[in-house]
């Protein structure tokens, strides 16, 4: 068997690692470390396992390590700054949109690129951009809550950045107000 | 995760990957997105030629239609300014519906064709779009119509070589087009929800005179044959017709007969049949409404 070196970044960390020709990143990622990537269907229909792709949401099952040389990758352990969860996480868990945790990271992953890409969607484009994050929990509707909500808080402290006046401290809690708002 | 793999390639050329499939033989795959391989996870397969490398992810004018890199992803098709104004979009919006977006940002064009699966949601755009693929080999490049790639359930008229290309012709030359003639396009998918296998899936195109005479269509339908089909005898029922409440019921009528479809876990080869029917009339009545619309 020839076994590669893949080099690549993880979560802006340069790693340089030997995998098996037949290996997953999903499977490679775990086996460093990087817990947060969930190991759920391993056929692409769950979304647990879902990492950045060079930006973009993808199933970590269903790309081969030797695919991800060259790229850079980011997993949940990448969002936080120090003990500052990112806004969407923040989003997530005001929304209560966190119940067991087992999808939690790949919906917000999903979440962070489906809002760089689409900054002020509509709750239909919101619901249609996670359909490939299964919960088996609560349901759907807390985490849709909670894509608006961080979309609104995006869009707040843009505002302020631009000089417009937004709610209080928009990026780090939301109002409940913000659950309602959101619409394009 | 295919622990059985020998040897992953990652060549730069499509010279190099020619090479290497040649010499890997039954043992070797062509891999891309590799959302369906790893899924169906071959124990026969054992060395991989990827074909990520090889500057084959592009969507670009030509000669008023369109060339199409074989490793463009779902995602980059559905996004592309280009496709979604092209022929109402239709292909743009068959990307769109192909699987999660986790999907779509994997799988390619060429893999949905090149994996030859009967319900391939590219395959009655692309048809019905009179598209041709391009196929590198050995002896060098050789291009064919679509409808002649697709040789049954996963079977391609690939037979080794590598798909690199779909070239859609400009769409007055593909349908004979003349002056004051309005055009119209639609696709349409059965699935429970969008993103899901379909159950059926269809694509028409249709070019209506001033008067309301149809002057020529183009109906594909996937999923309900062992390969995606184009239907001439439903766009004959149509060609030369008033495109109307009659003639699309004809043409539905012919759809559902030409129709050869099996049972299986999503639905039955019954249910399957009429909805081909269904579908067409869906998507002719959309196409109705543009004309209708830009008159």
């Amino acid at each position: 068997m020839d076994s590669l070196e893949i080099r690549l970044k993880v979560n802006g960390e340069p790693r340089s690692w030997r995998v098996a020709p037949g290996d997953v990143l999903l499977d490679v990622l775990r086996r460093e470390n990087y817990f947060g990537v969930k190991r759920g269907c391993e056929t692409g229909e769950c979304g647990a396992c879902t990492v950045l792709l060079d930006g973009k949401a993808v199933n970590s099952c269903l790309v081969f390590a030797a695919q991800a040389h060259g790229c850079d990758i980011v997993t949940i352990e990448g969002l936080a700054r120090g003990d500052r969860l990112h806004p969407i996480q923040e989003a997530f868990l005001d929304a209560g949109a966190v119940q067991c945790g087992f999808c939690t990271p790949g919906m917000v992953l999903n979440t962070k690129a489906f809002l760089e890409q689409c900054p002020q969607p509509t709750e239909a484009e919101a619901r249609k951009a996670l359909a490939g994050n299964y919960c088996r929990c609560t349901g759907y509707k807390k985490p849709v809550e909670a894509v608006m909500a961080a979309a609104a808080a995006q869009c707040g402290v843009r505002n302020a950045e631009c000089g417009i006046r937004s709610p209080k401290n928009s990026a780090l809690r939301i109002p409940h107000s913000a659950l309602k708002r959101g619409r394009r | 995760m295919m622990p059985w793999l020998e040897a992953f390639r990652r060549p730069t050329t499509i010279a190099e990957a020619l090479r290497l499939m040649k010499r890997g033989g039954r043992r070797a795959r062509f891999v891309a997105g590799a959302t369906d391989l790893l899924v169906e996870a071959d124990p026969a397969a054992r060395i991989l030629v990827d074909v990520g490398r090889l500057g084959l992810s592009y969507v670009k004018p030509h000669r008023g239609g369109w060339r199409i890199g074989a490793a463009t992803t779902m995602a980059v098709l559905e996004q592309s300014e280009g496709m979604r104004a092209f022929a109402g979009g239709i292909l743009a919006r068959a990307a769109a519906s192909s699987g999660s977006i986790q999907i779509r940002n994997r799988a390619t064009t060429g893999g949905n064709l090149a994996n030859a699966s009967p319900a391939a949601d590219l395959a009655p755009p692309l048809l019905v779009l009179d598209a041709q693929v391009v196929i590198a080999g050995q002896k060098g490049k050789r291009q064919l119509p679509l409808a002649d790639f697709f040789k049954g359930v996963r079977q391609t008229a690939l037979d080794g070589d590598l798909l690199v290309e779909i070239i859609l012709p400009p769409l007055n030359r593909a349908a004979g087009r003349r002056g004051g003639e309005r055009s119209a396009w639609s696709f349409q998918k059965l699935g429970r929800v969008e993103s899901d296998i379909a159950i059926v899936n269809a694509a028409a195109g249709v070019g209506v005179d001033a008067g309301g005479r149809c002057c020529w269509a183009r109906i594909a339908v996937g999923a309900v044959a062992p390969t995606p089909l184009r239907i001439p005898a439903a766009e004959n029922a149509l060609q030369g017709r008033p495109l109307d409440s009659e003639s699309i019921a004809l043409a539905c009528e012919m759809v559902c007969r030409e129709a050869r479809p099996i049972t299986d876990l999503r639905a039955s080869a019954d249910y399957r049949r009429q909805m081909s029917g269904v579908l067409v009339r869906r998507a002719l009545e959309e196409c109705l409404e543009q004309v209708a619309g830009d008159r």
